[in-house]
């Protein structure tokens, strides 16, 4: 369903108003301008894709009728040429609606705006217009404050219905999105201004030079990033099978230590005798600390091992009892590396 | 707002317009009263000097509801015909070239204006009854009676959505039952208007389960039929139909007057038989409604006075006799008097059986009167 929206500049507004103002009677004419429709797509969490359409209306300029009931009769029959003669040289396609002040009434359409509107949309072969009113009346009884209400209808199914109208100002505040289109404008000079200038920055598809370049760029990025990704996988793949390889050569290893550990085989018994053989070879007083002469021979009687004096033998010189050399109580000491 | 205040406020060159409707504006069934204006207002700046308004509020009876239209006119260009606005009915849209008066509006033409909202009623009375095919049961009350020429001709729909909140469609239906005058007499001094009695049936739903008639007379016709007390309509039976119930309203009603005029008549039997019987004996008479009758008497010498008070359902009400002393004074200072409603009376008898009875009864009661105001009052 289309949200419709009817905006206007300030400068239009303050003008129509003005006119009024300066009129001593109810006032009428024809609304110039541009209508578009707009796509909207939002995303919420409850709707993945709500796609709604905006309908708006952008008045650009207006143009009275010097007087009433100058483009109709009285039965509401709209007259071509007279609304022609009213355009003089706007185009008729520029037309998007019409608009009455009336002063002083309710804010609804009456009978015969009604009519002239149906009517109007028939003649100028546009299903698409709007109806703007404006009700200037005092507010108080002395008459210091007026105020003026204004509303926009269209029609929809020979229903009319009210249509909200935003006054732009110099910054439109309500504005929190990017801007998708340009401000429109009706002048002349600037329809040449941008006509002249805009290949400099537009490409002939519509949009931004610089924005074809970041797109491309964009893309060059997306390759490399899939094959990055490509790879990526291949490795990860990779990886997931050796690790499945690992897991099952531990599975199995540990199967096979508990079976081992159960039975006590070859492997365990070989390092049983290689143990024994070393302890045996370690145990040999041939490798104990001995207490040397000054001739280099074991003070016999004496071992560090087992501390109890040995007889001196020739192949184990033993050690001087209770006399130490001088120096006997230095012990060799690994030379350390100097740092 | 009465009309004078209209007149004066509204622009010069509108007020033709407008006068013939504030003072002859009588449309649809409802014709006792004009059409009412107000919320009159003025399209010009406040600068304009006055008076300049051209756009008001009409105040429009129908089917038992009031309409309210915007008028709107231009003070500036008077030879423009008006627009409207019909208040909630947002949707009615009639046709313009079925208002000829629209199409071929004469600003010179004081009558236009009038002749147009009539026009625009009749459109609005056919979209009404349009709106009862949202419901069939009320479309077969409406299609029943439109078969019926007595009823249908008379007849004012208003379908509108009158609890809007519960999402159901009443409608009203209205007839004007009576039409035409002579049912009494009325006071010359005031005007009560043209005779009429409608009967309004308010459907409060679609089905019909809650339905209320209303029976709305005009000031004759009520003071014809002594007050608005005096006739009760059935209520409306359940599952029952209109086609049914209003005839039997109007049986009713017909009856009642009819009986009212019996009883015109009658009493004007007995003013004749009085005033033939007692002669000079009469002081005065109500020569139009015949409700009063007041003789000067006199027995042995003594004088009294003999008011006659015939209701409104006479025969069937007897007369009430007032005696009345031309000597004695009550101590209010009031004339001594006695009222007697027993006494020798017979519907059944003519106007001149009633004068010689009372003759006689006269005759009988006068001593004790007399004996009553030597004793009580005072000379």
């Amino acid at each position: 369903m289309a949200e419709p929206t009817v905006r206007l500049s300030g400068i239009v507004f303050s003008s129509l108003a003005f006119q009024h103002v300066n009129r001593d009677s109810d006032v009428e004419g024809l609304i110039l301008g541009e209508s578009k429709f707009e796509e909207q797509v939002t995303i919420s969490d409850s709707q993945a894709d709500h796609i709604h359409i905006e309908e708006i209306y952008n008045i650009q300029k207006h143009i009275s009728c010097l007087k009433l009931n100058d483009f109709y009769n009285s039965v509401g029959d709209v007259n071509v040429a007279a609304v022609n003669k009213i355009l003089a040289d706007n185009k008729q396609e520029n037309v998007i609606g019409w608009y009455k002040q009336r002063r002083n009434s309710d804010q609804q359409m009456t009978f015969r705006e009604k009519v002239v509107h149906e009517k109007l949309k028939a003649s100028l072969s546009n299903p698409h217009m709007i109806f703007v009113l404006l009700t200037p009346s005092r507010l108080t009884p002395t008459g210091s404050t007026h105020k003026m209400e204004y509303a926009a209808f269209i029609s929809r199914s020979r229903h009319f219905v009210n249509v909200p109208v935003l006054v732009n100002n110099l910054g439109v505040l309500e504005q929190l999105a990017y801007w998708k289109a340009s401000a429109p404008c009706s002048s002349a000079g600037y329809h040449r201004t941008m006509n002249t200038h805009s290949s400099k920055f537009f490409s002939s598809n519509g949009l931004l030079r610089e924005v074809n370049d970041v797109n491309s760029m964009n893309d060059s990025l997306q390759l490399e990033l899939q094959k990055a990704s490509r790879k990526l996988v291949e490795s990860e793949r990779l990886v997931e099978t050796l690790q499945t390889d690992i897991s099952v050569l531990r599975r199995k290893l540990s199967e096979k230590k508990k079976s081992e550990a159960g039975k006590g085989g070859p492997v365990d018994q070989r390092d049983q005798v290689l143990h024994e053989a070393f302890r045996s070879l370690l145990c040999c007083r041939l490798f104990h600390t001995h207490t040397l002469t000054l001739e280099a021979f074991p003070v016999p009687g004496f071992s560090e091992q087992d501390g109890a004096p040995e007889t001196a033998s020739p192949l184990r010189p033993g050690k001087r009892p209770k006399e130490t050399l001088v120096g006997t109580d230095r012990k060799r000491r690994r030379s350390q590396p100097s740092e | 707002m009465s009309p004078e205040v209209t007149l004066h406020r509204i622009s010069p060159e509108l007020r033709p317009l407008l006068s013939s409707v504030v003072r002859n504006g009588r449309v649809g069934l409802d014709s006792t009263n004009c059409l009412r204006v107000t919320d009159l207002k003025t399209g010009c700046t406040s600068l304009t000097p006055g008076p300049c308004c051209d756009r008001f509020k009409l105040h429009i009876p129908y089917a038992g509801e009031t309409l309210k239209w915007d008028i709107i006119f231009n003070a500036q260009y008077p030879e423009l015909p008006p627009d409207f606005i019909f208040g909630e009915d947002a949707e009615f849209l009639p046709e313009p070239s079925e208002l000829p008066h629209l199409v071929q509006w004469d600003s010179g033409d004081p009558e236009c204006l009038l002749q147009l909202v009539k026009e625009l009623l009749q459109q609005y009375h056919h979209y009404q009854c349009q709106r009862l095919r949202e419901s069939s049961r009320l479309l077969f009350e409406y299609d029943s009676l439109l078969e019926d020429p007595n009823y249908g001709r008379n007849m004012e729909i208003y379908a509108g959505r009158k609890n809007s909140w519960v999402g159901h469609c009443g409608a009203a239906f209205c007839w004007r039952l009576k039409r035409g005058s002579h049912v009494t007499p009325t006071d010359t001094a005031v005007d009560p208007g043209e005779d009429v009695a409608l009967l309004s049936v308010s459907f409060e739903d679609a089905e019909a389960t809650q339905v209320f008639p209303k029976l709305y007379l005009s000031p004759s016709i009520e003071h014809a039929l002594g007050g608005s007390s005096a006739l009760h309509i059935p209520a409306f039976p359940s599952g029952g139909c209109l086609i049914d119930y209003v005839p039997q309203v109007c049986q009713l009603l017909n009856n009642k007057v009819q009986y009212v005029i019996q009883g015109y008549h009658k009493r004007r039997e007995y003013i004749a038989a009085f005033l033939s019987h007692f002669g000079m004996g009469v002081v005065e008479y109500d020569a139009e409604g015949f409700t009063k009758l007041t003789l000067l008497l006199m027995w042995k010498d003594f004088c009294f006075l003999v008011h006659v008070d015939l209701p409104l359902y006479f025969p069937r009400d007897q007369p009430t006799l007032t005696f009345q002393s031309v000597y004695h004074f009550t101590s209010s200072g009031q004339l001594y008097s006695q009222v007697q409603k027993s006494y020798p009376y017979s519907p059944r008898w003519d106007g001149n059986e009633m004068a010689k009875r009372a003759k006689a009864y006269f005759k009988s009661f006068i001593p004790q009167f007399q004996e009553g105001a030597f004793a009580n009052g005072k000379l």
